[in-house]
């Protein structure tokens, strides 16, 4: 558990497991709703996810090899790629900037 | 830094075998472009196709002819499936392992496991030998080996050479290395690799025959579904399933192959189950997802609905197990791979003249995962759900945190 601030979040990675699907979907509408925030928001393959990441989505299926492949990042696992609330919730503070824990 | 996340666990059975998946449909996704332009071009031009289906019913041709536009067409069918696609997977599969030099020996390997057949007349195992270069199989099993390996060997030739080329030579030994293992690991896929291969294929495409024709293919389900669900869709689907129907394909034209783990009828019909009878906080999330689901042919957004709730995956076993019945008792296929698994994919991609039985199966399949979806969630009005919101809210958040406090094993 850490808590992170919300406003120091910048490159934000939507990991699946080709890279090519779901997390194209969930990245893209992301990235919509943090356009006005200065965040970037990329979707990747969870074997390819940037070392440079400050904060990682993933399904909870994937959220393992996602930290094996990047150890040093946070690791956001989430239930469902529509309307899931841990998503939501820390959408909501990186707007807000406020801080939230992982 | 690290204190953020706990210790990396990526060593589970589950993540070792998605990462094994991973990697042989990480040789294949970023190509299946090219799979659908075989799958197009081939629906439109073949002597079945639609462009001489159509032209026979509007009485221009014969019912046994061809228009001479379909046939000049047609040329481009047998060297996109033959050599582009694999060359294209031996390329991408040594670029994951070396970069663009990987990719470069990895692609010229590749030409030698295609070759292999009409090289060395192989006709054991009951096929004859390809007199020419059309009748060559699609040679994906060996590029999918060949291409890494070759990408491994540059590497490690790479790392010999490093830092010991005088100034001014990197060019020509970086050149030459390249051309030598490329030109090496052709004649190792020539004569070594490829008639392995060869006598896999043929033995692997017998057996998948045999199921078909022993009416036994519906059992596949029993593991693809459930393998879906852990996110081994991409591994089973596109590292396994399409070169097996693509090969299938390009010897009879069409495969039920590509429709074992792409149906969308499964996932439809369990999300439909869902909005209807499933824990009400999260019913509303569900309409969208179908649209993801059976339009767009994502499908992993249907995973977490029955991770929820495990217990549904028998109706996605039954559903899909009587999709490829009612698919295999019509002797239906599709010309290429249908990825992703969207019925708009699907209607692209029937092979001419089975679509209406495929949509056929696809209902089936929706409806029976349906009807047993509905009954496992007990219609609505078992204990876990009712009108009591607060309750539904509970549980759904209770069910949520199963998958996530128990590590993926």
């Amino acid at each position: 558990m850490a808590t992170i601030d919300g406003s120091s979040i910048k490159k934000l990675i939507v990991a699946c497991d080709a890279g090519m699907g779901s997390s194209v979907m969930l990245a893209s509408s992301l990235k919509k709703q943090l356009a006005k925030n200065g965040v970037t928001v990329e979707h990747s393959a969870v074997a390819q996810i940037p070392s440079d990441a400050d904060l990682v989505f993933t399904q909870a299926g994937l959220a393992d090899r996602a930290r094996h492949t990047v150890p040093d990042v946070p690791v956001v696992p989430f239930q469902l790629f529509l309307g899931d609330p841990a998503v939501a919730k820390i959408v909501k503070a990186i707007q807000n900037g406020d801080s939230f824990e992982v | 830094m690290s204190d953020f996340t706990p210790v990396a666990t990526g060593t589970g059975v589950r993540a070792r075998v998605q990462r094994g998946g991973a990697f042989l449909a990480g040789m294949i996704m970023p190509n299946l472009g090219a799979f659908i332009a075989w799958g197009l071009v081939t629906a439109l031009f073949i002597p079945d196709g639609w462009v001489n289906r159509i032209a026979r019913a509007t009485g221009a041709i014969g019912a046994k002819d061809s228009t001479s536009f379909a046939t000049e067409a047609s040329a481009i069918v047998g060297p996109i499936i033959v050599f582009l696609i694999p060359i294209l997977i031996g390329y991408t599969g040594g670029r994951t392992v070396h970069g663009q030099r990987g990719a470069v020996v990895g692609a010229v390997a590749t030409v030698g496991v295609i070759m292999t057949p009409f090289a060395l007349h192989l006709g054991s195992a009951k096929v004859p030998a390809p007199e020419h270069w059309e009748s060559l199989g699609p040679q994906f099993l060996g590029a999918l080996i060949i291409g890494p390996v070759a990408a491994l060997v540059m590497k490690y030739v790479d790392r010999l050479f490093e830092s010991r080329v005088k100034g001014g030579f990197e060019m020509l030994v970086d050149n030459f290395s390249a051309g030598i293992v490329g030109g090496v690991m052709a004649l190792v896929g020539l004569f070594g690799l490829g008639p392995v291969v060869y006598w896999l294929t043929t033995v692997l495409g017998a057996f998948v025959d045999s199921l078909v024709n022993a009416r036994l293919l519906p059992l596949a389900s029993i593991i693809i579904e459930p393998a879906k669900i852990l996110f081994l869709n991409n591994a089973i689907g596109n590292g396994v399933l399409v070169p097996l129907g693509a090969a299938q394909a390009k010897v009879t034209g069409k495969s039920i192959l590509f429709m074992l783990e792409s149906n969308p009828g499964p996932g439809l019909g369990i999300l439909t189950a869902m909005m209807l009878f499933g824990p009400l906080a999260i019913r509303a999330t569900v309409p969208a997802a179908i649209v993801v689901q059976f339009l767009g042919g994502i499908h992993e957004i249907y995973f977490p609905y029955v991770l929820m709730k495990p217990i549904l995956v028998i109706a996605a076993i039954a559903g899909g197990a009587s999709g490829v019945l009612m698919f295999s008792i019509f002797n239906d296929g599709l010309v290429s791979a249908a990825s992703p698994g969207s019925i708009i994919a699907y209607i692209f991609v029937a092979s001419p003249g089975d679509l209406p039985t495929i949509l056929l199966g696809i209902i089936v399949s929706a409806g029976v995962s349906f009807i047993i979806g509905a009954i496992l969630l007990g219609f609505g009005h078992g204990k876990q759900s009712g009108l009591d919101l607060e309750a539904a809210r509970e549980q759904s958040a209770r069910n949520k945190n199963k998958p996530a406090t128990a590590p993926a094993a």
